[in-house]
């Protein structure tokens, strides 16, 4: 089953499209990583899909209904991210109470059992949290309302590497007794791609591509070796990120679709060949420029 | 698949047996903090190599040849591959067939006393 469907969703803000023309869907229960660089509408997409702010236009379905107004939508997901408000005069421990007044699948337990290890105070108030706690904070409410559809729009924003850790841990330990549709949108995706079953990669408002991370962990190889011997190899391909070492000893990623004995022949002249982090060809896939930052300085 | 390799070690170094029955998709998700779909694609292949059998609603379990078919693969493939490297970098520093079969002779003993 489809939980969402988006087609051609576009959403403008000053006459500028941040969403453009943007059509995906996401199975049931399945964890996907929402992946795009700064400002190309993740956000935006996240708060449509939770039915927090309205489309300008096309079509968006989460459990077969428009998201915005919708009760139905606004019980069964939830929306995490570090500016979940909650009211200042209620402190923590009963904010647990009256969240799980509202959720119906809420699991007391579990979130009793998060706030504690986390060392929350009931008594605290929520804005007077650290970065980092607020974080924390807000992940427990995500985890334990256990809605069909959980979306965390950069859940681990100042987080040390410790709680990071425990967060993704306690994420799929969950996910495993009470499978459901998640969306993480993150910026590491080194950290959160064990975690995955799909990538969804937004650029420029629109899809660039969505798929399973096992497919990205061998759509693109890297070549390694004399400059000559490279461009050699990836003569008619295209070259989504190179980078020179040295005098004569290039780099060069391009899509996997090398025969093996094709490889073979590659590593008997000596060029290696080597697999590409996913995080890495995320970031070459939606570079806006062509070149690097050395580009900026060369110029000077 | 870094799954699928441990489980082919688990099964050379006699910590899975044959017939018997390997961990399931969500055991493997959570001892190794993966999507359970991950940890099912590693178990797929190696069923598809013959190594690992599914039974109906029991799980995965060892086939009977799976340590010969794993031994057989890994010879085939990772120890070949190793040896043309070895050989690629022993032409690179111009060493002759004899000095690295000798250097070899000298590894292997060095082993053997351990």
């Amino acid at each position: 089953m489809r939980v969402i469907e988006c087609t051609d969703l576009t959403k403008t803000y000053l006459r500028k499209n941040v969403l453009d023309k943007l059509s995906f869907s996401i199975e049931e229960n399945k964890i996907t990583g929402l992946i795009g660089r700064n400002g190309v509408g993740k956000t935006t997409l996240l708060k449509i899909i939770a039915g927090f702010i309205k489309e300008t236009s096309g079509q968006v379905k989460v459990f077969s209904e428009r998201p915005y107004n919708s009760l139905n939508v606004s019980i069964n997901s939830i929306f995490v991210d570090d500016q979940m408000s909650f009211p200042p005069a209620i402190p923590l421990g009963e904010i647990l109470t009256v969240a799980g007044n509202f959720y119906p699948n809420w699991d007391r337990e579990l979130a009793k059992g998060l706030f504690d290890y986390f060392s929350f105070d009931p008594k605290s108030y929520h804005n007077r949290l650290s970065k980092g706690k607020t974080s924390t904070f807000n992940m427990i409410i995500g985890l334990a309302s256990r809605c069909p559809l959980t979306i965390f729009d950069e859940p681990t924003t100042g987080m040390d590497a410790a709680v990071r850790k425990d967060f993704y841990r306690a994420l799929l330990k969950d996910y495993i007794a009470y499978p459901r549709t998640i969306i993480l949108s993150s910026h590491h995706l080194d950290e959160i791609e064990d975690l995955l079953e799909d990538v969804l990669l937004i650029k420029d408002g629109k899809k660039h591509f969505q798929m399973s991370i096992s497919e990205l962990k061998e759509w693109a190889i890297g070549l390694k070796g004399t400059t000559e011997e490279v461009l050699n190899f990836s003569d008619g391909k295209e070259i989504l990120f190179k980078e020179y070492f040295g005098l004569n000893t290039m780099y060069a990623v391009v899509k996997n679709d090398f025969s093996e004995p094709l490889l073979n022949k590659a590593h008997l002249v000596g060029v290696e060949i080597l697999p590409v982090q996913s995080s890495d060809l995320c970031v070459y896939l939606t570079s806006e420029t062509k070149g690097g930052i050395d580009d900026v300085f060369n110029k000077r | 698949m870094q799954i699928a390799d441990w489980i082919e070690s688990e099964i050379l170094n006699g910590h899975f047996e044959s017939d018997g029955k390997v961990y399931s998709q969500y055991q493997l998700a959570e001892m190794y903090t993966i999507n359970p779909a991950t940890a099912a694609k590693g178990l797929n292949l190696l069923v598809d190599e013959n190594i690992l059998y599914k039974k109906r609603g029991l799980g995965m379990f060892v086939s009977g040849d799976a340590k010969e078919i794993i031994i057989n693969k890994r010879k085939n493939q990772t120890l070949k591959r190793l040896v043309r490297e070895l050989v690629l970098e022993a032409n690179r520093l111009q060493i002759s067939e004899i000095e690295l079969i000798e250097m070899i002779k000298v590894a292997n003993d060095q082993e053997a006393e351990q």
